[in-house]
């Protein structure tokens, strides 16, 4: 569970749906590699981000601050942020950080997937 | 059963005290859940301290009991200033988006994610104990 560099992956999903893939320890080093990825899917015209933990065991508070500042951007231009397979203490402690009051959660990237496509063609 | 480690202040060296948990605990036969947490819990412990502290940490791990129930016991000791515990920031989710400094969650997450915890600290020496249910509720 202790891998310490971390694996990130982007893909554009659809129009404006982003997606971000990250596995390993995110601290600060793992929370950059997630925020340039989420900055270069911005710059794509993605509002919509989701990021895919799979595979992340163990992260610690910078890290999650940095997630954070992803979360504040995507809302400065009124987008919305997606987590999915996260493990039950990341969930816990996204919750306590106040992470999960503002982006969704869904226990997989296929659920994820459903929902915001779901979304979108409302 | 006792794991003692010495951690200089060298990048991601948390990860060698997250990995003493995990062992330790599945020794115990805690479950997985409860072992990530403590986990988590001990990196940002060790994260305070190398911060705070400015030296090399020693933490320690041990199976014990804390009423009546069989627990692991973590102990992570510095060597810095010291801080008073009962003045210690205590962040809110409420308050977090859109404050500039995102940082000082580590006591907040230590104490939500693990079952007791006890901070001693003088100058000279902080000790963060803490323990985790082998049978916790997830």
């Amino acid at each position: 569970m202790n891998e310490e560099r971390i694996k990130v992956t982007k893909n554009l999903l659809s129009d404006g749906v982003g997606l971000v893939a990250a596995a390993g320890y995110i601290n600060n080093e793992g929370g950059q590699a997630i925020a340039d990825a989420a900055a270069e899917l911005m710059e794509q015209g993605c509002k919509t981000l989701l990021i895919d933990l799979d595979g992340t065991r163990i992260i610690n508070s910078i890290g999650v601050s940095i997630l954070l500042e992803i979360l504040e951007k995507l809302m400065d231009e009124k987008g919305q942020l997606a987590f999915c397979n996260l493990t039950p203490t990341i969930a816990k402690t996204f919750e306590i950080m106040g992470l999960v009051q503002y982006a969704s959660v869904y226990p997989d990237r296929e659920a994820a997937v459903t929902a915001i496509e779901g979304d979108a063609t409302v | 059963m006792e794991v003692v480690l010495h951690l200089p202040v060298v990048p991601n060296v948390e990860l060698v005290a997250a990995k003493a948990v995990e062992t330790l605990g599945g020794a115990l036969g805690m479950h997985q859940t409860h072992v990530e947490a403590a986990s988590v819990a001990m990196v940002e412990a060790c994260l305070n301290a190398m911060e705070h502290g400015g030296g090399p940490v020693t933490v320690r791990l041990h199976s014990g009991n804390h009423a009546e129930k069989p627990c692991l016991v973590i102990e992570v000791e510095d060597h810095g200033r010291g801080f008073d515990p009962a003045t210690a920031p205590q962040n809110s989710p409420a308050k977090v988006l859109g404050c500039t400094s995102k940082r000082g969650w580590g006591l907040t997450l230590i104490r939500e994610l693990m079952d007791d915890v006890q901070i001693r600290s003088e100058p000279g020496k902080t000790l963060v104990y803490m323990c985790k249910y082998v049978e916790s509720a997830p």
